[in-house]
Order: structure tokens, then sequence, then C-alpha cells
């Protein structure tokens, strides 16, 4: 099993390059005439290459942050930088792009195209990118490898056991390299063993790809694996704690 | 991987619902085929009716029966036509002409007894007609004789309610009366041999068929009224009329050629009104299967709404999921096209194989036997009609998937 806190990259903020950088992100859904406030001013910064968990109980803002770190929603108010670029200011092509390049999702439950099989579905990101089939072939096939699926290629979803549904996520999530992966609660459908499998699986992939993860859940086994750990409650940031490092980690 | 292999995947998904749609897409399309089938029926019979029940492909007169309208003027008392033999044989030795018959018409009386009627009188060359695949539908005895008639065996040819008006049966004579050329009242015996139907219960009550020599020999002329020209295939009228026209420039007396369609207004009228009909059915087709379409379509857009969020959320340009929804319409519009021509062919055959009597129109005097024509242009454009109609059905569910926000669309249960 992998350690992912084992040092192996600066941890301190702000000796690393910044990847995400969010200030003051409100969000408040309307249900029906009640309003919601998901999130109420959090300040984050991620670095590159780190591994963070966003734990906290069920409604406490952990989907709603991340689809905001993803471009998937807009803050009410505050900002989100990649990269130093306000995310923000995305046109829709610009949004998309960023999408298929810049990010990688996994899911809850997993997401997966039920019509296409595990390797169209790893494949697909590439495709709409329009790589030929060469690299897309040799891109997928290393993706679901990594991931030990290099026996289950041509089978579809519903031919898939959870935690296998979830490795040709987390293939499809990396195929295309991002920079960064943002996941949602990934071991919340699977048994206590698979969940652990996937979670050795994420950090093993942290570790040796260098691919920053942010991963919002509340599943002791990656909890456990994460050096940093980002606490939300009711919306805001109650703790953000560094394993083996004297003070919080991006937090300001 | 193909957006239009994911599309055919997804309908692969529902079958039930898929089917229901294609249904829908073959019951527009089959509809659209028999419509098509019986509009092209009425007009192809009608035109065909109206070509061979005498007026001919083309009809060559003296420019003097022309109206500025076009048309033909009504017709004069006496015939104007000189120098119609030479006439005749340039006409025929063009290509595509069976034959150019002369004819003379004029008014007249005639008499049975006590009993008398105002008459209109066509003359002709029944070889010629022949020739020219003239029908003359015969209600009772025989036809006029090929040979021109010598002088006290003129035979006649009555209208059936015409004859019924007068009393007169095959075999019995009647006096036609007419205005010669000097202008003096004329009267020449004629034998009937047959009762006629031209199809249309007024002309039925007024109509007389004799050969060409008799109605001279009434009129005391050689002039005719006209020569009407017999083609072999009516596409052709236009080629054919174009080259008489050029022909005849400069030619004096002057001579103008007017074709079948001018000659018989009726038909645009008829026309005109099927294609109203047409256009009306072919909407309400157009209508249930585009709202039936769209919403099928909509259902399977609704439940797959996570499905296009995460599509968006790694990636997906919105025109690319538009893609996929309208890949999807267009197999659903362009398989049950397919599907719809091949039992559509099977249902025109075995209907034209029953041999169902249409009932006569208004006016009309006979029925016709059904017999839906279809062109083999119809299968694709049913086909490119379908895809157009599924192409707008899938609209909404369109405009609805790529409005989604991504975030609201992974949250969807």
């Amino acid at each position: 099993m992998t350690d992912p806190r084992a040092p192996r990259r600066p941890l301190e903020p702000g000796s690393a390059p910044r990847i995400f950088e969010a200030s003051g992100l409100r969000k408040t859904y309307r249900l029906g005439a009640i309003l919601i406030e998901a999130l109420r001013g959090v300040d984050l910064v991620v670095t590159r290459g780190e591994f963070v968990v966003v734990a906290g109980p069920s409604g406490c803002g952990k989907t709603t942050l991340l689809n905001l770190l993803g471009s998937l929603d807009r803050p009410d108010s505050g900002s989100v930088l990649f990269d130093g670029s306000d995310l923000g200011r995305l046109t829709s092509t610009g949004r998309t792009l960023f999408l298929r390049r810049k990010v990688g999702f996994v899911f809850q439950s997993f997401n997966l195209v039920p019509v296409l099989t595990a390797y169209e579905n790893v494949e697909y990101p590439l495709w709409i990118d329009g790589l030929d089939r060469a690299e897309r072939r040799r891109r997928t096939e290393e993706a679901l490898v990594s991931v030990g699926l290099a026996g289950r290629m041509q089978q579809r979803p519903d031919r898939l056991s959870g935690g296998e549904r979830q490795r040709v996520a987390l293939a499809r999530g990396l195929v295309h390299d991002p920079r960064v992966i943002l996941a949602d609660e990934p071991t919340a459908n699977l048994d206590s063993t698979t969940g652990a499998e996937i979670a050795d699986l994420l950090a093993r992939t942290n570790s040796e790809r260098g691919t920053t993860f942010l991963i919002a859940t509340h599943d002791p086994a990656i909890i456990e694996r994460s050096p940093r750990t980002v606490r939300l409650l009711d919306g805001r940031v109650v703790s953000d704690q560094c394993v083996g490092l004297s003070g919080p980690g991006g937090v300001r | 991987m193909k957006f239009a292999v994911i599309a055919l995947r997804n309908l692969a998904r529902n079958r039930r619902r898929t089917l229901l749609s294609l249904l829908i897409v073959v019951a527009g399309t089959i509809g659209t085929l028999l419509t098509t089938g019986f509009v092209r029926f009425s007009f192809e019979g009608l035109r065909e009716a109206i070509i061979h029940g005498g007026i001919g492909h083309l009809e060559v007169v003296p420019r003097s029966d022309i109206r500025e309208s076009g048309s033909i003027a009504e017709r004069p008392g006496l015939p104007a036509m000189t120098g119609w033999q030479e006439v005749r044989s340039e006409i025929e030795a063009m290509p595509h002409v069976l034959a150019a018959g002369a004819v003379v018409q004029f008014t007249g009386m005639i008499s049975k007894g006590e009993r008398s009627a105002a008459v209109l009188a066509v003359a002709g060359e029944p070889e010629r007609e022949r020739r020219m695949r003239m029908e003359v539908k015969l209600r009772g005895g025989a036809g006029l004789p090929d040979a021109p008639p010598a002088e006290g065996e003129d035979a006649v040819l009555l209208g059936a309610a015409l004859a019924r008006h007068l009393g007169a049966e095959t075999g019995d004579v009647l006096t036609l009366l007419g205005i010669t050329t000097d202008g003096t009242l004329n009267a020449l015996d004629l034998r009937v041999t047959g009762l006629i139907t031209t199809g249309v219960q007024d002309v039925d009550t007024r109509i007389v068929r004799m050969h060409l020599a008799s109605a001279q020999r009434l009129l005391g002329t050689q002039n005719i009224t006209s020569l009407v020209v017999g083609l072999d295939d009516t596409s052709r009228t236009l080629e054919v009329e174009t080259a008489l026209e050029r022909r005849f420039r400069g030619r004096q007396p002057s001579l103008a050629v007017v074709d079948w369609k001018t000659r018989a207004p009726f038909y645009g009228q008829v026309e005109s009104l099927y294609l109203g009909i047409f256009w009306f059915l072919g909407s309400v087709i157009f209508v249930l299967v585009c709202l039936a379409t769209s919403n099928t379509l909509m259902m399977s857009v609704m439940e797959r709404v996570r499905e296009i969020g995460t599509l968006l959320a790694i990636g997906t340009s919105r025109a690319q999921v538009a893609a996929i929804i309208l890949f999807e319409a267009l197999w659903l519009g362009v398989l049950g096209a397919l599907v719809g021509d091949l039992l559509g062919v099977l249902l025109v055959a075995g209907i034209n194989a029953l041999g169902i009597e249409m009932p006569p129109p208004p006016g009309a005097t006979g029925g016709m036997e059904l017999h839906l024509a279809t062109a083999p242009g119809d299968f694709a454009a049913t086909v490119a009609l379908m895809a157009v109609i599924l192409g707008i059905a899938a609209a909404v569910p369109v405009g609805i998937s790529v409005r989604l926000r991504i975030a609201d669309a992974l949250r969807h249960v």
C-alpha cells in the first residue's frame, strides 16, 4: 500500500505553485421558499501535486466547493483562480476546454456512459479533444492498465462491479493527464474493502503521477491516507490540518 | 466511435420506446406515400383522360381563333383552317408525333321526329384518332367506320344523355342542321351507329361525333377547325410544342399551337383542389409525427439529465451534446422512413391488386379503378421529409439539453 503521507514534495503553502486559489466563495441555493447557504465565504489554496481531502458531514458544502473549483457551477460571490487565471472569466468554449483538458472528475455514482464499453468510456475525453486513433489507444490502454482493468476493457458498465466501475471512472479522469482530479465521495457507493482499494489507488496515483487530488469524502479510508484534511461545517472551513506539519495547510 | 454510433446505441437502450417512435414514423411515411400515390393517380388519370378523350396533347389552330389570354376563343361558326393537309404532313414527320387528326367543330340542331336539340358536333378521323390512342367510350352500338362515308351513308355517335332526350337508339336516322360557308341552312341525314359518353354529364347531353367527311359535306367546305396532335409521351408536350411554334413562325395564314392544359382549364382547377387536400393531409401527418416523436425524444433526454451533465463535466461541448440528440432523432426518422417505404410499397401493391372501384367524381358519369401511382423519387423524398420532421421534433429536447446547468444536471435523480 502506498503511503501518501510519506514526504514526497513540499507541503508548505507558498513553497509550491498554487493550482487553486479560492477567495470568499459564497453559494446559496433556493429550495422552494427556503434559501440554503451552501458556502459562506470559503478561502482555500491548493498547491500543485497536493492530495487534499475535504471532509465534513452531509450538507456541509463539500460538493458545492468541488463544483465551484471545477467550474461546474459559478459562485454567487468570490473567485476561483486556476493556475492564476480567474475561472469566472471563462467563456463557454473556454470552460469546455478547461473541463476537457485541465481537470478530471470522479463521481460518487461513477457516472459512466452506459452505452460505451470501459475502453470507450476512458477513450471518450481524448476522442472529443481530437486526438488521433493511435494516440488514443496508447493512452486509453495505459490508463486502464494503471487502474488494474487490463482484462475488462470491452465490458460495458452494467457488466462491471462497483469497484471496477470506479476504476474506469478514475481512468477516464486521468487519461487526458489533467492537472487536478476532483473526486466527489468516490468510495461512498462501495463496500469497505473495495473502498479501501480505491482509496489506495487514488493515493498511489497521486504519488506516482504527481496529479493534484481534491477529494470530498467522509470515508476514513481516504482521510487516513491524506496528508491534508480541510474540514467544512455549515459552509465554512473549520479546520485545515496537514499531517506532519505544525500549522494549518493552505488555509488563510 | 462517432456521435452517430452513440446515438444509435442510446436508441437501443429503451427498445420499447424506440419501437413506438419508429412505428409513428413508419405510419407517417406510409400515410405520405399513400397520399402522394393517390394524388398522382388522380392527376395522371385525369390528365390522360382529358388528352385521350379527344383534345390531344397539342392543337394547331388558326391564330385568329386565339384570344389575347392565349386560350382558344369560342368556336367560330365555320372552320377556318386552310391548307391543313400540308401542315399535317409536316407535323406527322416530327419525332414523338403519333398522328395529327383533322377536326371540325360546329354547333347545329339535331332532330328525331318532333324532338330537337342544339348540339355540339365534333367531326374527326377515326383511324387517326385510334393512332393517337383517343378513346371513344361507347355505351352501346359501334364506333364510326374508318373510311370516309359515301354520300347518303353518313353516320353519327350520340351522347348517351342526348340520345335519351331524343328517344333515339342505334340504327335510327336523325337529321342534323348546320350553316354552310355561304350562310345557308343545310341538312344531313345521319344513321346512329352508337351511343357514347365523354365522362362528363353536361357534355353528354349535347355532343355528337361524326366523320370529318360528313361534317365537311354538311358545311360545304374543305376547311377544318384545327389539327389535334397526339404524342407518344405526355412529357414530350412542351418539347414538341416549342418545335412546332418554331416551324410555324412567319407562316401565313398564321397558326398557333395550344397545349392540352390550356385547352382544359378544368384540369388546373382540379390540380389546385387536390394539391390543397394533399398539403392539408401532409400538414396533419407532419404535426402528428412531430409532436409524438418530440414527446418520446423529450422523455429520453429527461431520463438522461445526469448522464448529459456528466458528458458536459468531462468536456463535451454543448454542440456535441446537441449532435448526439439530433443524431438520435435522425436515426429514428431515417430508419422509420425506410421501413415505412418498404411496407408502403407492399401496401400500394396490395391496394392496386384489389382493383378498388372509385365512385365517379362530381359531374362525371363513371368511376375509375384506384391505382396508386408511386415514383422512385417518393421514397427518397419520404426519407428526407421524415429526417426533417424528426430534426424539428428534436429542437425542444436539444434546447433543454444544451441549456442544462452542469451542477444541477449532476444532482438530477
